[in-house]
């Protein structure tokens, strides 16, 4: 038993040091990544040739831009260099300019989940083939370029902004965070209208629900593996039934609407304070509802085990009835309660059964 | 005199009455089966449903009158103009072969029927056809009477009879009932192990890939069973004989069917099929070596094989998934993925999550369609479980997976349903079996005809007759007998109650399927009606009227354009072309024409010149409140625009600040001056509905619409219906003589008033207008000027 004891510890152990190995690794491999990419940018740079315009000083600030953005993706810039590389006239380049407050002492968590997609974004433009200079991506800080604010007429962050390489922005060019949000996706759709550059968004894959779920089978495989030689729980019909119901219960009371749909959990009404857990239309629910759906499946269901357990276990007979009349309660019960949690939704519906 | 001997041993021998009684049961289900989805043909007339049963009916009638190979080489020149349809192709052809072949059949025994009345009553047909199959498939899973409740059950819920009403003339209707029977097959294959069993088994599966694509659900099921029954160590060679025969026949059957071709071999749907396939060779091949290895001991043989499978089961995922990446089979598609990924068809095809049964189904739509059974059933998968065997294994595979379905999808509550009745059944069998028998030992001293029966139950206890207790005699006489029951059973008393209150709750199942089937099934969407206060009723035939008007008034080739939703019932009723329709196989084409619908006229006039559009048909709600109409509709289609054609179309252009849709004065000017919008509203702003409401009151949305002032450059108002439902327009052709837009001339010359109103002395006194002035003495100037007008008028 200690040898077992031992074996799993050490198991448990090295699990826990692979998790950790693996949850580091994209990380490091990004960061390694970028430098690379770097070394390896400044060799095609030179060999891409690019088109450079005749005036110089447009020139240079497109290179200037360049070396920047092969650097990050987003380039930071405070009040002077907004000025210069955004604002000032010779361009021949977009920009998209995220106005955010980073800093923690704004405890700005938007800004920081916007800044997370705006650098997928940025990311996937950086490394996709289709990457010119006619797109970069830029940010503000609010704490190193108040004044920037202050110029554009800003007064919330985070927002993004796109500077067309003619003229100046238009209505159009404010992204609309409001309405759309700021995922990836949307950011991305948004510049293809304004620009007409397409940007494939890349989103750095998410290996954590992977390894978790790796993790567990090879939990379950370790318990079963130490377990081996009392392998009965296997066939215990009670937790595979437990389990289907499970599974059952959930799909029938409408989780999967749920999860499509993202209901409320409840409604409370402003004005009475009144909290309504079922929701008035047949067309939809909340999650509070499909919750109490459940239990009553449930308690049917259990009522109905009841009435055939009881029917032929053998016991004392009086105890026996009353277990029967029970069983029987709970079925008409509970179904008589879903039929007028159904009959208040279903508008027009003519049926009720013991309870109105 | 023998032969009323004959008689009386066949009247008292309780196997007799046993199977006369569920004879009758069973064709009392059919009947009721049938005769329940008959409400739309009582109320309107027989006519086919809704907008699929169209195309069906219009492919059935092209394989009446021409024959099958024509129908299967049937180019459809009238759908999709200009591309076309090669119908035989893109079709699952069961339906049509079925009604084809009853409607010979019937016509050469001379019973001469229209072809419109056998697919009419298809359906019907099917469903009690569908109520013996569960019949079967329920009596193999647990016992005879469970599988007549389970016939009862599935002849009347809801959840079977919304696709299966007459006139819904749909692949569904006769796919539920090949789904049950090679369900039962596959069952009784399993029990057996007989190779004619799986080749039958093949043979209904064969029924189902012509009939319907859900076919990839048995393809799925049926390895998953396998598999999982050799996870449970439950594996024989009868699972082996059964499932090698079916898959081998089965595939090679499945591919004959024209529409599915390779796809069994080259998609990832039908890999599962053949990797338990191969897995179940691996696996019997080393159950082979096993018992011609002896040499080894038994722990370390076993130990063996269970790595070998290990490692076979291996083998075969990873040959599947290095085929996927190769390219040599195809990935899930789209339909398939969305039902795993969930969000999948929402972003990536919104002409799939525009379908409203592509929705997920609330609890609501559970109880509505299912009633008492859908909190029963668990009590069945239950019951399963704990006696568990071979072939229910596969029932409880059925009800969860047909459950995660039925839950990501309303339409596939369709292949949950009869699950839910087959364990249903058992449910309410194992309960009511306890109940309804009278488990006395002492029965000798009652009358000769219930001793038989008691020693019938007593023989195989679950074949007793309590199920149709609702219309057999067989219930009252058991209730009878249950007073002189002994101290050991629970008493007479509570087994009455318990009796009476599971009727009571069957009773209410019945009188809820029928309302739902009479309320919220039987309309047939191409007639509405409406009901007045006094309960009148009044029948809107608008669509109707309109198809007819086209197929009347129309040139024979003329092409119609409307949303796709309509193009089936535009081919069926009108026989005109059209360029989009249901079988929507075709995104981009979709896309244009939502395209053209949601863009301001000029820019959908080129569109309709492309297309070669002769008239536009829009439905149009307002009048009536008729809630399913283009407009509620319309940012589906700009949506299906805005993925084909993202730089003209933008969702965002169509609506409010706000980010709200509206119809009225504060709705989008894009919105208000798109095609859809003033196709549906022309002229609508003069109109008043009456006293209470201004003016073009929109009865749909409740609004007045914002823009009353619509005129027509490119198109003219056709056609309208009684209650203004269907709206036709017709395109009108170019211009003989291409007319520019005209601006006043502009010139330098001052105008002739300014002369008139200068003030002279002469004209204060009065002077005649034009009248020659002769100056003296000089000549007149106007020589000097004329050429300079010219010139300056020139530029």
């Amino acid at each position: 038993m200690a040898d077992c004891r031992k074996i799993f510890s050490t198991f448990v152990c090295l699990s826990v040091v692979f998790f950790l190995l693996v949850v580091d690794s994209p990380a490091l491999g990004v960061k390694k990544k970028e430098e690379d990419d770097e070394e390896f940018e400044w060799v095609t740079y030179e060999q891409r040739n690019f088109p450079y315009p005749s005036q110089n000083a447009l020139g240079d600030k497109v290179q200037q831009l360049m070396e920047w953005s092969s650097k990050r993706p987003v380039i930071r810039m405070n009040g002077d260099k907004f000025r210069q590389y955004v604002r000032a006239a010779p361009r021949n380049y977009s920009v998209i300019l995220m106005l955010t407050a980073l800093q923690p002492q704004r405890q700005c968590t938007v800004c920081r989940q916007a800044n997370d997609e705006f650098q997928i974004v940025a990311n996937s433009w950086r490394y996709s083939p289709s990457f010119s200079n006619k797109l970069f991506f830029a940010s503000v800080d609010y704490d190193e370029g108040a004044d920037v604010f202050s110029t554009l007429k800003l007064n919330s962050a985070p927002s993004f902004m796109h500077f067309p390489g003619k003229g100046k922005p238009k209505k159009g060019d404010t992204f609309d965070i409001q309405r759309t949000g700021f995922a990836a996706e949307s950011i991305a759709k948004w510049i293809n209208e304004r620009t007409d550059v397409h940007i494939r968004v890349f989103r750095p894959p998410n290996y954590s629900g992977s390894i978790a779920l790796g993790l567990l089978f090879t939990l379950i495989g370790g318990l079963l593996y130490l377990r081996r030689n009392n392998l009965e729980f296997l066939y215990n019909k009670t937790s595979w039934g437990i389990g289907a119901l499970c599974i059952v219960f959930a799909m029938t009371s409408g989780q999967m609407w749920n999860h499509i749909r993202g209901p409320p959990y409840a409604h409370k009404n402003p004005q009475t304070g009144q909290v309504h857990y079922i929701h008035g239309s047949s067309q939809a629910q909340f999650i509070a509802e499909t919750h109490i759906v459940i239990l009553l499946h449930a308690a049917v269901t259990f009522g109905m085990v009841l009435l055939h357990e009881t029917a032929v276990s053998k016991g004392d007979v009086g105890k026996r009835r009353i277990v029967t009349l029970v069983g029987l309660g709970i079925v008409a019960f509970f179904f008589s309660l879903l039929l007028s949690i159904f009959k208040s939704k279903y508008h027009g519906y003519p049926y009720s059964f013991l309870i109105k | 005199m023998a032969g009323e001997s004959n008689i009386r041993t066949a009247l008292s021998n309780p196997a007799g009455w046993q199977s006369l009684l569920s004879f009758s049961i069973l064709a009392l289900a059919y009947l009721a089966a049938f005769s329940s989805r008959l409400f739309a043909v009582i109320r309107f007339e027989s006519i086919i449903h809704e907008f699929d049963p169209w195309f069906n009916y219009r492919s059935t009638h092209h394989l009446v009158n021409y024959g099958f190979y024509n129908f299967l080489n049937w180019f459809d020149e009238r759908a999709w103009y200009p591309l076309g349809r090669i119908v035989g192709g893109t079709v699952y052809p069961g339906l049509m072969v079925t009604a084809g072949t009853i409607h010979w059949l019937l016509n050469s025994l001379h019973i001469t029927v229209h072809i419109r009345d056998v697919c009419v009553f298809l359906a019907p047909t099917f469903s009690g056809l569908t109520s013996i199959a569960t019949y079967l498939l329920t009596k193999e899973l647990w016992s005879q009477g469970a599988g007549l409740l389970a016939a009862c059950f599935i002849a009347i819920v809801p959840g079977y009879i919304s696709r299966s009403v007459a006139g819904s003339y749909d692949n569904e209707g006769i796919a539920i009932f090949a789904l049950l029977f090679t369900y039962f097959l596959w069952v009784k294959s399993v029990k057996t192990g007989s190779i004619f069993w799986a080749g039958c088994t093949a043979l209904a599966y064969f029924y189902m890939v012509s009939a319907w694509g859900g076919y990839v659900y048995i393809i799925n099921l049926i390895p998953l069973h396998v598999f999982v029954l050799l996870l449970m160590g439950r594996f024989s060679y009868r699972i082996f004989v059964a499932y090698c025969a079916f898959f081998i026949l089965g595939l090679l059957l499945s591919m004959q069917v024209p529409f599915v071709g390779f796809q069994p071999i080259r998609t990832s749907e039908h890999m599962a099929s053949a990797g338990v396939f191969a897995l179940l060779i691996a696996y019997g091949f080393l159950k082979y070596l096993h018992t011609h290895l002896s040499s080894l001991t038994k722990s370390e043989m076993r130990s063996l094989f269970f790595f070998a499978v290990a490692a076979s089961a291996a083998a075969v995922l990873m040959a599947v998934v290095y085929l996927t990446y190769a390219g040599y089979v195809a990935p899930w598609s789209g339909r398939f993925y969305s039902l795993y990924d969930t969000g999948y068809a929402k972003i990536h095809i919104p002409i799939i999550a525009s379908v409203s049964e592509h929705q997920p189904t609330t609890w609501v739509s559970f109880f509505f369609d299912l009633h008492v059974l859908v909190c029963t059933f668990p009590a069945g998968v239950w019951f399963c479980i704990k006696k568990i065997n071979d072939e229910r294994v596969f029932i409880v595979l059925y009800a969860i997976s047909a459950s995660y379905f039925a839950g990501v999808m309303v339409r596939l509550m369709l292949t949950l349903t009869p699950v839910v009745c087959i364990l249903s059944a058992i449910a309410f069998s194992n309960v009511l079996e306890r109940y309804l028998v009278d488990d006395t030992p002492k029965v000798h001293h009652i009358e000769d005809e219930s001793e038989d029966d008691e020693e019938g139950d007593k023989r195989n206890k679950s074949k007793d007759l309590y199920d149709k207790v609702t219309k057999t005699a067989g219930k009252v006489r058991k209730i009878r007998h249950e007073p002189s029951g002994e101290p050991e059973s629970l008493g007479g008393n509570v087994k009455t109650i318990v009796v009476m209150a599971v009727m009571m709750i069957l009773m209410m199942f019945a009188v809820h399927c029928t309302w739902v089937t009479s309320n919220a099934y039987s309309s047939p969407s191409v007639v509405l009606a409406s009901y007045n206060h006094d309960g009148s009723r009044n029948i809107l035939d608008d669509f109707r009227e309109a198809y007819y008007w086209l197929r009347q008034n129309t040139d024979d080739h003329s092409r119609v354009m409307s949303w796709w939703d309509y193009g089936y019932q535009i081919a069926g009723m009108a026989n005109r072309t059209t360029l989009v329709d249901n079988n929507t196989w075709n995104n981009s084409h979709i896309a244009l024409v939502g395209k053209a619908m949601s863009s301001n006229e000029t820019r959908a006039y080129e569109i309709m010149k492309a297309l070669d559009v002769d008239y536009v048909l829009v439905i149009f709600g307002g009048v009536i409140g008729y809630s399913g109409d283009d407009i509620n509709k319309f940012l589906w289609m700009v949506r299906i625009a805005e993925g084909e054609h993202p730089k003209e179309i933008r969702e965002g252009d169509y609506f409010t600040p706000q980010g709200e849709f509206r119809v009225d004065k504060a709705g989008s000017k894009t919105l208000l001056n798109c095609l859809m919008y003033k196709l549906c509203y022309y002229r609508f702003g003069e109109m008043q509905l009456d006293f209470r409401t201004p003016p073009g009151f929109d009865r749909t949305r409740n609004v007045e619409i914002g823009n009353k002032d619509i005129s027509f450059q490119h198109l003219e108002e056709a056609y309208t219906t009684e209650h203004w439902l269907v709206r036709i327009y017709k395109v009108k052709k170019q211009d003989n003589r291409v007319r520019l837009d005209h601006t006043v001339r502009k010139t330098d010359i001052k105008p002739k008033t300014k002369f008139t109103s200068r003030k002279s002395g002469k004209r204060k006194r009065g002077f005649i207008k034009n009248k020659l002035l002769i100056k003296k003495g000089k000549r007149p100037s106007s020589k000097n000027k004329k050429p300079s007008r010219k010139s300056s008028s020139k530029k």
